[in-house]
């Protein structure tokens, strides 16, 4: 009796859990969508009015796990509310970057030419463009908000995604199925978004994790710079801003554990998109 | 980004921040260069950009002016070096003003001083500054209705260094000394820089209205020339003990000795650097390597004393004779009649926590103050009303305000009118119905201590049904964006704005209100207007009976023309124990001419 054939998904997946960072990642990305998204169920702080007089608490002290900032807001309470901000921009502008850099990359690749020329010259000159200033630059003419550094973020991190699957374009546009289709009157649009981008997907999935990471980054960067959300809001790049004023006078719980959770936000998303490079790859698949 | 690097990226800054956090000892070495030379930083993102004696709005910050009463001293200097506020013999260029003719003219002697050129300091100077305001008054960002040069029917030379100025009536003596003369009238070299081209001949343009705008235009578009000023010919003609060597866009000055210098008050160090950052915190961290010999902490870092006395620095607050406010733009067509509403201001003001922002904000490096003069309950001008406080933090009270006049606080938290009409219960004229108590308040970056007051206000006032949109700049965008406006001007957009890191407003002497409160003065920004303080201010200005400043101050201190907030020190300075002669005045002069090396 011969063993039934694994579908693609299942053997997608098998190696997907044979990288076991990628499983850690997976494991860490639960675990903080959980602490950010579920504890502010279960830990309940105010974390939009400021209690002067109960600022700089130690942990511990008058019922704050990690103690309280300078304004009194609860460490801990605030660590979940600014995970959400942080996850929401991250995840909202990587999955905007991808979009758009997949769709550019698409039709550029596909149409070839004189199209794909002037689209790909856009794409080397907004790479040509540091992305922190762009948002330097936005943040000193808009307000920051939720949906403005998820629209700023989206709008400068696009290009690699673009390249990336200009490439895949160009490669699968000569494809048999894909020739004929535009022999039997199809359109152009028809076969990238029928054809092109579906075949692409594994690569579009593996990159869209990276910049998840990377718009992580971008916010933390930002927020640093003093450029981020205003208060109430926070986000952990904010708060290690924030807790860095008060470095030398070892108040450590301002500064590790957002910088804790930052590194292993990033990390975990690095692991994930490893995995997925593993699973979506076929040389990787069949090295596994 | 590669997937390691992503990783590494993340890593490094997390050791950095590791690193930072732990590094609690004394960080490297002392010294600062060579022994005649010292090291001062600038105030986070305020650095100087305009050179100029003669202040145009936007270049208005107080570091202008003292770096450049370093190289063009005014006629007379108060200073509070020894504990009070006192005339400053040493630093002005004039003998103590006479008055005659029943307060009416004013006799001013020059002393010897003399030009880098070698030229006499002669009365013509000073005439050529007085007709250069007087011609350019609407452009000069210090210009201020019924003050100097307006209040003066004449100035006559007697001689080469004698000149009368005869008033329009009588004023207040200490007033016209004190503020008018100090602050506003000094010698300028007339005979390099009365001209009107770089290229053209000098002569007395000034004395003709129509030339004499000229001449301050091309003085202007001189000073607008930053990079230039090291190199720019005009600007090394100076009468004090410093020339400027070095003045970058970025803010940073070097002051050389002036050797040529002819005034009791000569310099002892041959240069005076000016270092600026962009937050307390980079400042803080070059100060911890011992790189400055005259810098700053933040209160945040006010744990850290003992570290740097061991540094070898005295740390010290420099309380400035000031007071700190937000003001309102009475003038915003959207928010302006809502700030008209006096219950608005005192609801706003209520539910402000002062005592609280003071000592956890700014761990007790600032002082709660409550009306228009500084909160010195020693001052002989402060009033009972403003030693009171008779709008104490009551969160209760300023919502029962807001309530009370016709506004609902809405599921969002943000109250909107529902009772529109100028009725004692309604929201007022000119409010209509859906208006929301939203504001935009622009405030100046780079201090954790001022990020920290703008959260605690935005949090309080949530309580009372008022909602602030808080937007960050640098100090000179700050200024820049909130000046004295019309409805119907674009730039009469901005709402609130704060400015007050250090003090929103340094008094000269006698602290009367004329310049910030006066219906049309320059520095009156957010438009305040009010027939009785005018009256008020008028008389303080004019009587020489002390109570006057007393009922300005009461009225002002219950009518509220801005939100009253805590004065913080000038700064919490940080000085080497190496250098000598160091005094904080609370005018805020910086005497550098005065500081040696031990």
């Amino acid at each position: 009796m011969t063993a039934p054939a694994r579908s693609s998904a299942d053997e997608r997946l098998l190696a997907f859990r044979r990288n076991k960072l990628a499983l850690v990642g997976a494991a860490l990305l639960v675990l903080l969508v959980a602490f950010c998204f579920l504890g502010p169920l279960v830990y309940v702080t105010d974390q939009v009015h400021t209690v002067l007089e109960a600022a700089r608490l130690l942990p511990g002290e008058q019922g704050h796990p990690l103690g309280t900032d300078d304004l009194g807001y609860d460490v801990l309470g605030r660590l979940m509310a600014a995970g959400q901000t942080s996850l929401v921009i991250g995840l909202a502008a990587g999955a905007l970057a991808t979009v758009i850099g997949t769709a550019w990359g698409a039709v550029a690749g596909f149409y070839g030419g004189w199209l794909d020329a002037v689209m790909m010259r856009v794409v080397d000159a907004g790479i040509a463009i540091p992305g922190l200033f762009l948002l330097v630059v936005a943040a000193t003419l808009v307000t920051p908000s939720v949906p403005v550094l998820i629209l700023v973020i989206g709008l400068v991190s696009w290009l690699v995604p673009a390249r990336l699957m200009r490439a895949e374009s160009l490669a699968l546009r000569s494809r048999a199925y894909v020739e004929a289709m535009r022999l039997a009157g199809g359109t152009g649009l028809g076969a990238i978004r029928r054809h092109i981008v579906p075949n692409a997907i594994g690569t579009v999935i593996v990159n869209a994790t990276f910049q998840v990471a990377d718009a992580i980054l971008l916010v933390t960067y930002v927020s640093f710079l003093g450029l981020g959300i205003p208060p109430p809001a926070a986000n952990w790049g904010g708060m290690l801003s924030g807790g860095l004023a008060y470095s030398y006078d070892g108040y450590w719980w301002l500064i590790f554990p957002p910088g804790l959770l930052i590194v292993l936000t990033v990390c975990a998303f690095t692991f994930i998109g490893d995995g997925l490079r593993d699973a979506f790859d076929v040389r990787f698949r069949e090295r596994a | 980004m590669a997937v390691r690097s992503r990783v590494l990226v993340a890593v490094l800054a997390a050791a950095g921040i590791v690193l930072a956090a732990c590094s609690g000892g004394p960080a490297g070495q002392s010294g600062s260069g060579p022994s005649d030379s010292a090291t001062f930083a600038l105030p986070p993102n305020a650095t100087p950009n305009w050179i100029l004696p003669i202040g145009i709005p936007g270049h208005l910050s107080g570091i202008n002016t003292a770096v450049n009463r370093l190289m063009w001293p005014p006629l007379y200097t108060y200073a509070g070096d020894d504990g009070s506020l006192a005339f400053d013999e040493k630093a002005s260029v004039a003998n103590k003003p006479v008055f005659s003719d029943g307060g009416k003219t004013v006799t001013i002697t020059l002393k010897d001083y003399t030009w880098s050129t070698g030229a006499k300091v002669t009365a013509r100077d000073v005439e050529f500054h007085f007709n250069l305001i007087k011609a350019n008054k609407t452009k000069w960002g210090n210009y201020s209705k019924g003050r100097l040069p307006d209040n003066v029917v004449s100035f006559m030379i007697v001689d080469d260094k004698t000149f009368t100025l005869t008033l329009d009536k009588v004023y207040n003596t200490d007033w016209f000394a004190e503020n008018q003369l100090t602050q506003t009238l000094r010698p300028l070299p007339q005979a390099a820089w009365d001209k009107t081209s770089a290229d053209g001949p000098v002569g007395d343009f000034d004395r003709d209205p129509a030339t004499a705008v000229q001449v301050f235009d091309f003085l202007v578009e001189r000073s607008k020339q930053i990079a230039e000023y090291d190199k720019d010919p005009l600007w090394q003609v100076v009468s004090g003990p410093f020339r400027v060597t070095e003045y970058s866009p970025q803010g940073q000055v070097t002051l050389t000795r002036n050797d040529k210098y002819t005034g009791p008050d000569k310099a002892t160090l041959t240069t005076v650097s000016l270092k600026p950052f962009t937050s307390a915190d980079a400042e803080y961290n070059v100060l911890r390597t011992g790189q400055l010999d005259y810098g700053y902490i933040a209160s945040s870092n006010l744990g850290q004393t003992s570290a740097l006395e061991q540094q070898g620095y005295t740390v010290e607050p420099w309380q400035g004779w000031a007071i700190t406010y937000i003001p309102y733009n009475f003038n915003n067509p959207k928010v302006g009649p809502i700030f008209a509403q006096l219950y608005v201001r005192q609801a706003i003001q209520h539910a402000i926590d002062q005592p609280s922002i003071a000592k956890n904000i700014w761990r007790g490096s600032a002082a709660p103050g409550y009306g228009p003069v500084p909160q010195d309950e020693k001052s002989p001008f402060i009033s009972d009303a403003q030693k009171a406080n008779p709008y104490p933090f009551d969160i209760a009270k300023a919502k029962a305000l807001i309530t009370g006049h016709g506004w609902t606080i809405g599921a969002d938290g943000v109250a909107t009118c529902t009772s529109p009409g100028a009725a004692e219960n309604q929201c007022g004229a000119g409010i209509a119905a859906g208006t929301p108590l939203r504001f935009e308040l622009l405030a100046e970056s780079g201090s954790k201590e001022t990020d920290n007051t703008m959260s605690e206000l935005k949090s309080s006032l949530s309580q009372i049904g008022v909602a602030i949109d808080l937007k960050q700049a640098p100090l000179n965008t700050v200024l820049g964006n909130s000046k004295p406006c019309t409805p119907e001007q674009a730039e009469c957009s901005w709402q609130l704005s704060f400015f007050g890191t250090q003090g929103s407003w340094y008094f000269p002497a006698y602290p009367s209100g004329d310049r910030i409160f006066t219906t049309g003065a320059t520095s009156n920004l957010g438009s305040y207007s009010d027939p009785k303080a005018d009256e008020l201010i008028t008389r303080s200005t004019q009587s020489d009976d002390s109570a006057a400043m007393r009922e300005y101050g009461e009225y002002l201190t219950r009518n509220l023309p801005v939100i009253w907030l805590p004065n913080p020190a000038y700064q919490i300075s940080a000085t080497k124990t190496s250098l000598q002669g160091v005094e904080q005045d609370p005018l805020v002069g910086m005497s550098p001419q005065r500081w040696s090396r031990k």
